[in-house]
């Protein structure tokens, strides 16, 4: 019998133990471990967006442009069809970016340049890498465009290889609230101020389709009394030139032609504020990525307007990209009021920035959380996404759906699942597969609208040459210093 | 009344309304939610299939039959319809060994004996290679072949084995065979090492089918000290750090700093010892609580001082298989030196492939063949003196090259694998950027710490632990076990962390 002893006991055990665990269960707190993130200068946080969370954090929306249908004014002799607050894509406000995509086509005349500003999403080229291969592919145009001289994921971009020394000086708009110059156009500014070494930036074309060479590499920097400063680099030879930092912003042409590779030495060139490379051929289409990691998108709004606009004269923007909102979804609210008055500014001050330029608000994916032992689509989800198209309508941009397009409801979870994957398992970032599959969403709702206004340009009477609206004097190419 | 109401109310707070949707999801097979040990699931299904089990602990025919459908139950929660494969080879290894077993005639046992063994091998080959070969054959000749469509059945590379065990046993005439095909279908099917090991041979196993059912003291208490340290190491280390930290920074290495990329190697080692050897603990436990005795499979491989020794300490029960049945089929070490080596070279390579249906698997056997053909070369020649400072460097060397081994096998592919190692190679002194990342993710550091001073306990400790736990009262034991769960489940329930932007 003594025997049969223990198994009795061990019956015992698994019903005690099985009730105690409920017993527990219902006492002890739901989770182990807490998601909170430990705070550290050296973790990045958008320091505007817990100032703007802190001071509006509280306001409660008044939902009045849900229920609205929205009729569009002709622009150019071309009027969309009226759209709903459920299905708004804005392709209006695309027209005159639109036109000169046609210029391009049809014409082969002229260049477009576009502007995309995001996250961690597109960190490392992801996303924007495909969508500028998808426009190249169509409208022509080589080169990677504009990259900054430091970044925390240049190795983990593919288009393009770029390493730096440790020795520059990094300002940026995510941390750095006045800035000792103003910021660029990718939101940094870096300064060559160690003078027991030299500072070098390195940048070495990929295998990638239409960037593989540097064509035309241009250095962009600003204003100083330091009339000193030299850049040195190899192509073919050894060459010197020297730094001119008279304007508010110059540019240095490094060669005409294309490089493999491209080091540059800067020597005695602190505190001239520089600001990255532009790498593109003059024609067809270029698209710079200005992603930040941990950006909600607020401190777009601390650009300052004369430098934005010596910007646009040297590249000439035509569409402006925004892709924000993973870093907004964390915070415990579900009434984005707040960031949706703050975004509305960005838009407006970027458009005042940029005078003429169209913008496109890429809204959010979709991300999930885990409730009661299951990862679902996070509540914060789609609040968001209707307070990005909000401001989408209210500041006149075009609008991309990307929570809908990847599926909508549970679709982050499908995206992690599926073999072979196409997101990470925080259940937030795309991996390249799926990086790929959502510049193909955003590009293929941009080539529709673009088809549509095709179509709608025939049927317009032949009326007097496009006027731009815009007061700045266009130049196609980047300027000659 | 009102007890028995509130009674009923904290029911369906904490197990939740049991509808018939619940009550078909809990009893239908679902490919996303394979029936685990640490799930709630399985804990309310032992409860009931063991309390059966123990009334019938005096039948044979019975109580065989009982756990045989327990067992094909399980596997069908774990791999559908699958479970007529289980069946379907059982019957054809069980039909052949009897023929093996009762002809007389060599030439006719051998006859057996290889059909046996590409059915077997085949229908492994099928299922787990199939498209590896359609992907080689298409690479090879710029084929354009296209997948089939292949779900690969749970846990066939381990029964497959244990089958094969018990033909080769059988034709090697060191068993005898079962009394009958239940009492066989048992042996394979046996729920608690069906889908991932330890490989029981037919030699340990089957004699104690026909033993009297017994639990002793010791063995009762081991059960339980087995399952409670397997459940912390599978569902709350393991789980814990690869979700939240491992698996992110194997996805894209090049968005982490080197010291994340060596973290995440480190912790996956940590990752895959604590998920196998805890699922082994559990697996063991169970059985034991049983009356069964399953082998060791893991006995603290990290502390090993050479490759050589890794692998009598690292998934024993396949080590020894491939030992039993692969190498020494292969002639061993019988026939001269350089065919010694070769033939130790080819069981690891074949190990690798064992593992996986692909040539990262192939490369980490190769790897691991390779040091063990060093190791038994450079042994005849150098003897090194045995003290605590030349084992210390012994076991660190072994440890980190059994990382690198791991890189291959956890990667998704060469190129990510490549990108971790260059990443690492990156890797500077810089303690405030180390601190700021352990301090950043300090959950994560806080378990791969735990696994790794659990590992490195001695032997004694673990022996004074068990004593300690078998001493205390049977209420504690239960109160404590329930109190484990718990952490599971509050570990489950944790959502992933969010994700962490570090800038140096």
């Amino acid at each position: 019998m003594n025997t049969s002893k223990y198994f009795f006991q061990s019956l015992a055990v698994v019903v005690v133990s099985t009730l105690s665990f409920l017993a527990f269960k219902t006492f002890l707190p739901k989770k182990l471990f807490s998601e909170d993130i430990a705070s550290s200068k050296n973790i990045v946080v958008d320091s505007l967006l817990l100032e703007a969370i802190a001071e509006d954090g509280d306001l409660k929306s008044e939902d009045t442009l849900t229920n609205i249908t929205i009729d569009y004014k002709i622009t150019n002799g071309v009027k969309f069809p009226t759209e709903t607050f459920e299905d708004y894509t804005g392709n209006q406000y695309l027209v005159t970016f639109f036109e000169k995509l046609f210029q391009l086509e049809t014409k082969k005349e002229g260049n477009v340049r576009i502007a995309y500003f995001g996250d961690s999403m597109t960190d490392g080229d992801l996303i924007v890498k495909d969508f500028r291969t998808y426009l190249q592919e169509k409208f022509g145009g080589q080169g990677v465009g504009f990259v900054n001289i430091t970044s925390e994921s240049a190795s983990s971009r593919s288009s393009v290889t770029h390493e730096f020394s440790g020795n520059w000086k990094t300002q940026s708009y995510l941390k750095v609230k006045r800035p000792s110059r103003a910021f660029g156009v990718n939101g940094h500014v870096f300064f060559a101020n160690d003078t027991a070494n030299v500072a070098w930036v390195k940048y070495k074309a990929t295998k990638t389709k239409f960037a593989s060479e540097l064509p035309r590499p241009t250095l962009f920097y600003g204003s100083s009394s330091n009339k000193e400063g030299k850049v040195i680099f190899v192509a073919g030879d050894t060459i010197v030139k020297k730094l001119t930092p008279n304007n508010t912003l110059n540019t240095l042409t490094l060669s005409e032609g294309s490089l493999k590779n491209l080091k540059v030495n800067f020597k005695k060139a602190d505190s001239i504020p520089i600001y990255g490379f532009n790498f593109d051929d003059g024609k067809g289409v270029h698209v710079d990525n200005f992603s930040n990691r941990g950006n909600s998108g607020l401190p777009l709004g601390s650009f300052d307007i004369n430098t934005m606009r010596a910007f646009h004269v040297k590249l000439d923007y035509d569409l402006i990209v925004l892709q924000y909102g993973a870093n907004v979804l964390n915070y415990g609210t579900l009434d984005y009021t707040w960031y949706e008055k703050r975004m509305t500014k960005v838009v407006n001050h970027l458009k005042e920035c940029f005078p003429g330029v169209a913008i496109l608000i890429v809204s959010t994916a979709d991300k999930s959380t885990k409730y009661d032992l299951e990862m679902k689509t996070d509540s914060a989800v789609v609040p968001l996404n209707r307070a990005q198209k909000k401001y989408a309508i209210k500041s006149e941009a075009s609008f991309v759906n990307m929570y809908t397009l990847m599926g909508g409801d549970g679709s982050m979870v499908k995206w992690v699942e599926e073999v072979p994957s196409k997101a990470n398992k925080d259940y937030t970032h795309f991996n390249h597969r799926g990086a790929k599959e959502a510049a193909n969403l955003i590009f293929t709702q941009l080539n529709q609208g673009y088809e549509t206004y095709k179509a709608l340009r025939k049927k317009k009477k032949p009326a007097a040459p496009i006027k731009k609206d815009s007061a700045i004097i266009k130049n196609d190419s980047v300027n000659e210093e | 009344m009102s007890a028995l109401f509130s009674l009923q109310n904290w029911f369906l707070e904490t197990v939740g309304i049991v509808d018939l949707e619940t009550l078909k999801n809990w009893f239908t097979y679902n490919p996303k939610q394979p029936l685990l040990f640490n799930s709630a699931l399985f804990l309310g299904l032992f409860l009931i299939f063991y309390a059966i089990y123990i009334l019938s602990r005096k039948t044979h025919y019975f109580r065989i039959t009982y756990v045989v459908l327990f067992s094909l139950f399980f596997y069908y929660k774990c791999s559908g319809i699958y479970f007529w494969l289980l069946i379907f080879s059982s019957v054809v290894d069980y039909a052949l060994s009897r023929l093996i077993f009762e002809e007389t005639k060599q030439g006719y046992r051998k006859f057996y004996m290889i059909l046996s063994l590409l059915i077997n091998l085949g229908m492994l080959a099928y299922f787990k290679y199939t498209n590896f070969l359609i992907d080689n054959f298409n690479t090879l000749f710029d084929g354009t072949m296209k997948f089939e469509d292949i779900i690969l059945p749970v846990g066939i590379s381990f029964y497959t084995f244990q089958t094969l065990s018990y033909t080769i046993d059988v034709y090697r005439r060191e068993l005898e065979p079962t009394k009958s095909f239940m009492d066989f279908l048992f042996f394979v099917s046996f729920f608690p090492q069906l889908v991932a090991g330890p490989i029981v041979r037919a030699s340990d196993f089957i004699p104690q089918i026909y033993e009297k059912l017994k639990l002793t003291k010791e063995d009762f208490n081991r059960a339980l000290f087995l399952i409670i340290g397997g459940l912390i190491k599978k569902a709350v280390i393991s789980d814990y750090i690869s979700t939240n930290f491992v698996d992110r920074v194997f996805d894209a290495p090049n968005s982490y700093t080197a010291f994340e990329n060596l973290m995440a190697s480190y912790g996956y080692a940590i990752q895959i010892y604590c998920d196998f050897s805890g699922y082994s603990d559990i697996a063991i436990g169970l059985a034991l609580l049983m009356g069964f005795w399953l082998p060791d499979n893991f006995r603290t491989p990290y502390q090993s001082g050479s490759i050589t020794e890794f692998w009598r300490r690292w998934h024993i029960s396949l080590s020894t298989w491939l030992r039993d049945y692969l190498y020494i089929s292969m002639g061993g070490n019988r026939k001269g030196k350089i065919r010694t080596y070769f033939n130790l070279f080819m069981t690891m390579l074949l190990g690798g492939l064992w593992h996986g249906a692909s040539w990262k698997f192939v490369v980490w056997g190769v790897l691991h063949g390779l040091a063990l053909v060093v190791e038994k070369f450079f042994g005849q020649f150098i003897k090194l003196p045995k003290n605590i400072f030349i084992r210390t460097i012994q076991v660190v060397l072994t440890f980190h090259f059994v990382v690198f081994c791991w890189l291959f096998f956890r990667a998704k592919d060469f190129e990510t694998a490549f990108q971790v190692i260059q990443n690492i190679g990156k890797l500077t002194f810089d303690f405030n950027q180390w601190q700021t990342i352990i301090l950043g993710y300090k959950n994560v550091f806080l378990l791969i710490a735990i696994g790794v001073i659990w590992h490195f306990i001695p032997v004694k400790g673990i022996a004074f632990m068990q004593k300690s736990f078998s001493s205390i009262p049977l209420l504690v034991k239960a109160i404590l076990l329930g109190l484990i769960y718990w952490v599971v489940y509050a570990t489950a329930s944790a959502g992933a962390q969010p994700f962490i932007y570090f800038q140096f």
